[in-house]
């Protein structure tokens, strides 16, 4: 054999202010390369229930870098082969004959991947840091797009949230996930909606006192809200911890870019089972139907008056949004969508689905074609645009009081 | 076979030369006749001149491996190749075949140290072209290694997404 090829690349870091040299080898090393998986003590495997479509994914956790990866079933099958003895070339053929077809791509695609999340042993080059700078990338449209990743990317957030959280949890937060706790708040929500349909016929009146102190109620109502919010976090922090799992982060960020918003990282509630992820993402709107409870019951409780509006207000504030949150089809990546994606075993599903819209109208018209996985997303799609539409319609009367004009 | 002054003055290396300089060059070419197929040089093959394209096509192309070369241009009418022959004695450094019947000029290092020596104002304005088409074709050769190595890349372990690979669940 002639003697390998290598390249040496220069690779930009993401914000340009530096570069590293490494050197690739040859597509023949390449094939030859026997990928050898980080040692067992430094990862965790967790198999996925099997999704509504018939597939199985699992999830990857770097323990020592603190990465995930979701695989499917043909990227698990490949990384149990990647323990140093076989070579690519092996590999493919493996492959070939349990999957009856091969694309090489999902090879090398993996093999970034693992790379990327330190999850596997030397060969560097499989992942260079960035793309090559090309004279497209640096026009006013790249510079734009990345402008848009950095705002979408934005947040505050602290990395020391799983300490706070056990020590939280350890100190009276175990108390919040007691069955007794749970049918404490439910049993207290059916009193108050009792309690909210004997007032709901002052309702009118409770608006014009609201409204005659707009600054006031305006305030308490954002009050209510911002503290809802961090403690529906916590809340679904203390959950994750619960089932033993780490909380990675907790923070304040733009939900898909979009909705400023407070979150905590519970990715690790994937090492666990469904049931555990299930009682995480219900949790937290548990804490919007408590404090919304006991706002309604404080209002009935209450003397006509602006106090009894506000807690009319609060309550119907804080319902709503445990609503909303609970309502899988608004395209956000709520609590509802948490538990519908894991109903379904399809942890990706907004993502897949918004990865159809290009080619949406193709797809449709080759409907035979269409398969399990790709209806279900379809159906997705189709459900969030009629919630959005059936939304807006329904609160016209809202978004016309906000206008500078007159619309209708 | 004396050569056309009309064709010469479409060659680019010549058109600052005058009826007089072109004239002294008519003299110095020699016609080769290359039919398809035909190899012109190899590479590694001795480097001594400059041929010029008068029809037909050439395929410069390099050897990579085995019996595959990759080709890095085509020659039509009016085009030349082959120059660093005349300053340079090293070997090829690619392989020069006609691809359809050809008619080619040749000039021989020997001639064209005639002209630098005996006619250094035409043999400057020679060297003026040669340089600006040096830079053109270098320019063109990065190019062509950055599309190689993108390839090879991509048909190995390259993929700048993989950063966007990982895996999260943010509760809000």
């Amino acid at each position: 054999m002639s003697d390998q090829a290598k390249l040496q690349l220069l690779t930009r870091s993401h914000d340009d202010s530096g570069f590293e040299i490494f050197e690739v080898d040859s597509s023949q090393t390449y094939s030859g390369f026997k990928p050898q998986r980080s040692p067992a003590t430094e990862w965790e495997l967790r198999r996925q229930p099997l999704a509504v479509d018939g597939t199985r994914n699992f999830v990857l956790n770097n323990l020592r870098q603190d990465r995930y990866l979701l695989l499917n079933s043909k990227e698990h099958f490949l990384w149990e082969q990647f323990d140093g003895r076989n070579s690519l070339e092996e590999i493919a053929r493996a492959f070939h004959l349990e999957h009856g077809a091969f694309d090489y791509s999902i090879i090398r695609e993996l093999l970034a991947k693992l790379y990327h999340a330190g999850l596997i042993e030397g060969h560097r080059t499989l992942a260079p840091l960035s793309n090559f700078v090309t004279p497209k990338e640096r026009s006013p449209a790249h510079r734009l797009g990345r402008m848009l990743d950095a705002w979408r990317h934005f947040a505050l957030r602290t990395r020391d949230a799983d300490r706070y959280c056990s020590t939280t949890y350890r100190r009276g937060g175990f108390v919040l996930f007691h069955p007794l706790t749970f049918w404490t708040v439910v049993g207290l929500a059916g009193v108050a909606l009792a309690a909210a349909f004997q007032l709901a016929g002052h309702s009118m009146d409770f608006a014009r006192l609201l409204s005659a102190r707009p600054y006031m109620s305006t305030g308490v109502m954002l009050i209510t809200l911002l503290a809802a919010s961090m403690l529906h976090v916590l809340v679904h922090a203390l959950a994750c911890k619960a089932h033993g799992r780490r909380v990675r982060e907790i923070g304040f960020f733009l939900l898909q870019g979009v909705l400023p918003t407070f979150y905590t990282d519970v990715t690790d509630i994937f090492m666990s089972n469904r049931r555990a992820r299930l009682m995480v993402d219900l949790a937290g709107p548990m804490v919007e139907v408590l404090f919304g409870s006991l706002a309604m019951l404080s209002a009935y409780l209450s003397g006509p008056g602006i106090e009894q509006a506000l807690l009319f207000g609060v309550g119907v504030l804080l319902w709503e949004s445990a609503l909303i949150n609970l309502y899988p089809f608004s395209f956000l990546e709520l609590d509802g969508y948490n538990i519908l994606a894991d109903l379904l075993a399809m942890p990706m599903l907004r993502k897949q689905a918004l990865a159809l819209i290009p080619n949406l109208t193709q797809r449709l018209r080759n409907i035979r074609t269409i398969q399990r996985a790709e209806m279900i997303q379809i159906a997705y799609l189709a459900l969030c645009l009629i919630s959005v539409i059936a939304y807006v319609v329904l609160h016209l009367d809202a978004i016309s009081a906000l206008l500078p004009f007159e619309w209708r | 076979m004396p050569i056309a002054a009309d064709y010469l003055r479409t060659v680019s290396l010549f058109q600052d030369l005058d009826h007089a300089g072109l004239s002294t060059l008519g003299g110095l070419l020699v016609p080769k006749k290359a039919p398809a197929g035909a190899v012109i040089f190899r590479e590694s093959d001795e480097s001594d001149a400059l041929y010029l394209v008068e029809a037909g096509e050439v395929v410069i192309s390099k050897h990579v491996q085995g019996p595959v070369d990759v080709v890095l241009i085509t020659f039509g009418g009016g085009d030349f190749f082959g120059e660093m022959g005349l300053f340079d004695a090293a070997p090829r450094s690619a392989t020069a075949q006609a691809k359809a019947d050809s008619l080619l000029w040749r000039l021989d290092r020997k001639a064209f140290m005639h002209i630098l020596s005996d006619h250094p104002e035409i043999a400057a304005k020679i060297c003026y072209r040669l340089v600006s088409v040096f830079i053109e074709r270098l320019r063109s050769t990065n190019e062509q290694a950055r599309e190689a190595i993108r390839w090879g890349l991509e048909a190995t372990g390259y993929s700048p997404a993989a950063n966007r690979a990982l895996f999260d669940r943010k509760s809000t």
